[in-house]
């Protein structure tokens, strides 16, 4: 009966390295001696040097340690212990196999299969490369004219981008990284999965903020978002929608706008306040809070501080106007808009730079300009108790006028004597 | 009561089921009297009325027999997931395949068919013979003397529509071929 143990148990011993065995090991060959000759060279040499070398400092793994000594020992060094204590005594005790090569065997023939199919996958982008090199190179005369080899190509385009993600969809570990946030956007897989989860909740919130508040068609007649947006103040992140304090906005917010498709691109950034009120037309106008153009985003560089975009630069056209709502007005929304350049070409400044704040017209700037919404965020503000002082920091006046509504007329009736009311007696 | 009718037998006691479902017991009634436990709305008759699709999913959630819900750790369900995909695409391939087969069968047999229309040079005439649909279903076969391509398969009569009942004038005993 112990002849399967034995058979079995070698097999486990490569896969598995307890670290407490080895450990074991590397600590009685360093300390103890098992000869007693091996002990008198060890003797001989001390004596010769006049120094005995320190003993090396223990090795500490932030993944592994679990007392509180080897912690203690740690933070010397000036780092910290990784996760819990609970968690790094588990990782010390299991057995430390990447995933991929975990031992079981319908797992591992499944992974044979998936692999099989990629490398298929792999010959069949080769082959599309090739035919569309083919097409590209032939005339346009022998393929039905210019547009249809056009259209040809960006079908076949379309077919090699599909393959690449097929390619890699299939696999667990492209799958747990793009779970553990550690997805390269360079690869066509990783912005196809954030693109997907994108759609799956945040973007359908966005929108439902926008068609809620009327951005849309307020500000424009239609968007179709494909770039995600999101907002934060310093380190404040906000929701799509949500009221900010004036004392949180007064400093510019940090986009973080992520593309899904490959390449760079230039974008304009507009910050539009879409409720100005206004006494003269006993309505509502709209103001430029910033406005930024040729700015560069890539799938990778999302990080989008407005702080960056200062007065007098190249990019800047409008600086960032802290957002503020007059006491009475109804709630301000601020909405943010990431433009996207047509054919990546810059916007010629000239023609931005006369631009005012007030009155700024969004479809305006779209019909004058080679730009396409691509993105957009939503927040609100209204007066508080910081907007006071917010303003007067700014510079803008009008922080003590306060909007009253207009009493209703009275209807033309004429009111009835106040004596036939059950309980009212005129005196 | 219908809801009484489906109790199961082997619930469980209140004391086995988990918090988070306690929501779908009924609500107890709350004291009001110190002299009853029954609350007066209850007791008039007029109690209140549980929706009768909740009553059923409380008794299946909780039926000895409805398995329990599927809770893998992380990397477990990410062997789970990758032997899925693999089944998936296995399962596709071998359908591609047969996809393809069936394809090839048919292109093969039209192909036949053609030449045998055009090519031959007889007018057709072998074309029109082998397109005879006659006794195919039944007859004897060819080399007993059947008619031209006959293969003693099942009679045409026998490939009625299935149905889920019996018909309704029960088995023919007496039946027999023509």
């Amino acid at each position: 009966m112990a002849l399967p143990v034995y058979i079995i148990r070698p097999a486990a011993r490569c896969l598995r390295t307890p670290r407490a065995h080895t450990q074991f090991l590397t600590q009685s060959f360093s300390t103890t001696l098992s000869r007693p000759d091996e002990a008198s060279v060890e003797t001989t040499s001390t004596t010769t040097t006049p120094a005995p070398p320190p003993p090396p400092p223990p090795k500490l793994d932030p993944n592994l340690i679990t007392t509180r000594k080897e912690e203690h020992l740690l933070a010397a060094t000036g780092r910290t212990p990784i996760g819990s204590r609970r968690r790094r005594a588990a990782i010390q005790s299991t057995s430390n196999i990447p995933f991929e090569q975990l031992p079981y065997q319908c797992f591992q023939e499944a992974r044979k299969i998936l692999a099989a199919d990629r490398e298929e996958k792999l010959v069949q982008i080769e082959e599309e490369r090739k035919r569309i090199k083919k097409v590209q190179e032939t005339p346009a005369e022998r393929l039905g004219g210019e547009m249809s080899k056009k259209g040809k190509l960006v079908a076949m385009q379309k077919y090699l981008e599909d393959m690449k993600i097929w390619a890699d969809i299939n696999d667990p570990m492209v799958k747990k990284r793009f779970e553990d946030g550690m997805g390269d956007m360079n690869r066509p897989i990783y912005r196809h999965l954030a693109d997907k989860k994108w759609r799956q909740y945040r973007r359908k919130i966005q929108l439902q903020r926008i068609t809620q508040m009327h951005i849309v068609p307020d500000l424009l007649p239609h968007i179709d978002p494909v770039a995600e947006v999101t907002l934060a103040f310093g380190r404040h992140k906000i929701q799509p929608g949500a009221f900010v304090d004036s004392r949180i906005s007064a400093d510019p917010v940090r986009l973080t706008v992520q593309v899904f498709d490959k390449g760079p691109r230039l974008v304009s950034v507009v910050v539009l306040d879409a409720d100005v009120p206004s006494p003269e037309t006993d309505g509502f106008t709209t103001r430029c809070h910033f406005l930024a153009v040729n700015i560069p985003v890539t799938p990778t560089a999302t990080s989008l501080p407005l702080a960056k975009f200062k007065e007098g630069g190249s990019q800047c056209i409008l600086p960032w106007l802290p957002p503020f709502a007059q006491k009475g007005s109804p709630y301000h929304r601020l909405s943010v808009f990431v433009l996207q350049h047509r054919d990546g070409k810059p916007l010629d400044l000239d023609r931005v730079k006369c631009l005012g704040r007030d009155g700024f017209s969004m479809r305006a700037f779209l019909s004058q300009h080679k730009v396409v919404p691509v993105g957009v965020a939503l927040f609100r503000s209204i007066w508080d108790e910081g907007t006071a002082r917010v303003m007067e920091k700014a510079g803008i006046e009008g922080a003590n006028i306060e909007f009253l509504r207009k009493k209703p007329e009275k209807l033309p009736y004429k009111k009835k004597d106040g004596a036939r009311y059950r309980g009212y007696r005129k005196t | 009561m219908l809801s009484n009718l489906l109790r199961p037998s082997h619930r469980p006691t209140q004391s086995t089921i988990s918090p988070t479902h306690q929501f779908l017991l009924a609500p107890t009634p709350q004291q009001t009297s110190t002299f009853t436990t029954t609350s007066p709305t209850l007791a008039k008759g007029n109690r209140p009325r549980i929706d009768r699709r909740i009553t059923l999913i409380r008794y299946h959630l909780h039926h000895p027999k409805t398995p329990r819900p599927l809770r893998f750790s992380r990397l477990r369900a990410l062997r789970h997931w990758t032997i899925h995909r693999a089944a998936m695409l296995y399962r596709q391939q071998q359908r591609r395949t047969q996809e393809l087969e069936l394809e090839r069968q048919y292109n093969a047999m039209r192909a036949a068919c053609e030449e045998l229309r055009i090519g031959v040079g007889d007018g057709g005439r072998l074309y029109r013979q082998a397109m005879v649909r006659k006794g195919i279903f039944g007859g004897k076969a060819q080399s007993e003397g059947g008619v031209l391509g006959g293969n003693g398969g099942v009679p045409i009569e026998y490939a009625r529509a299935q149905t889920d009942g019996p018909p309704r004038k029960g088995w023919d005993e007496g039946w027999t071929r023509g």
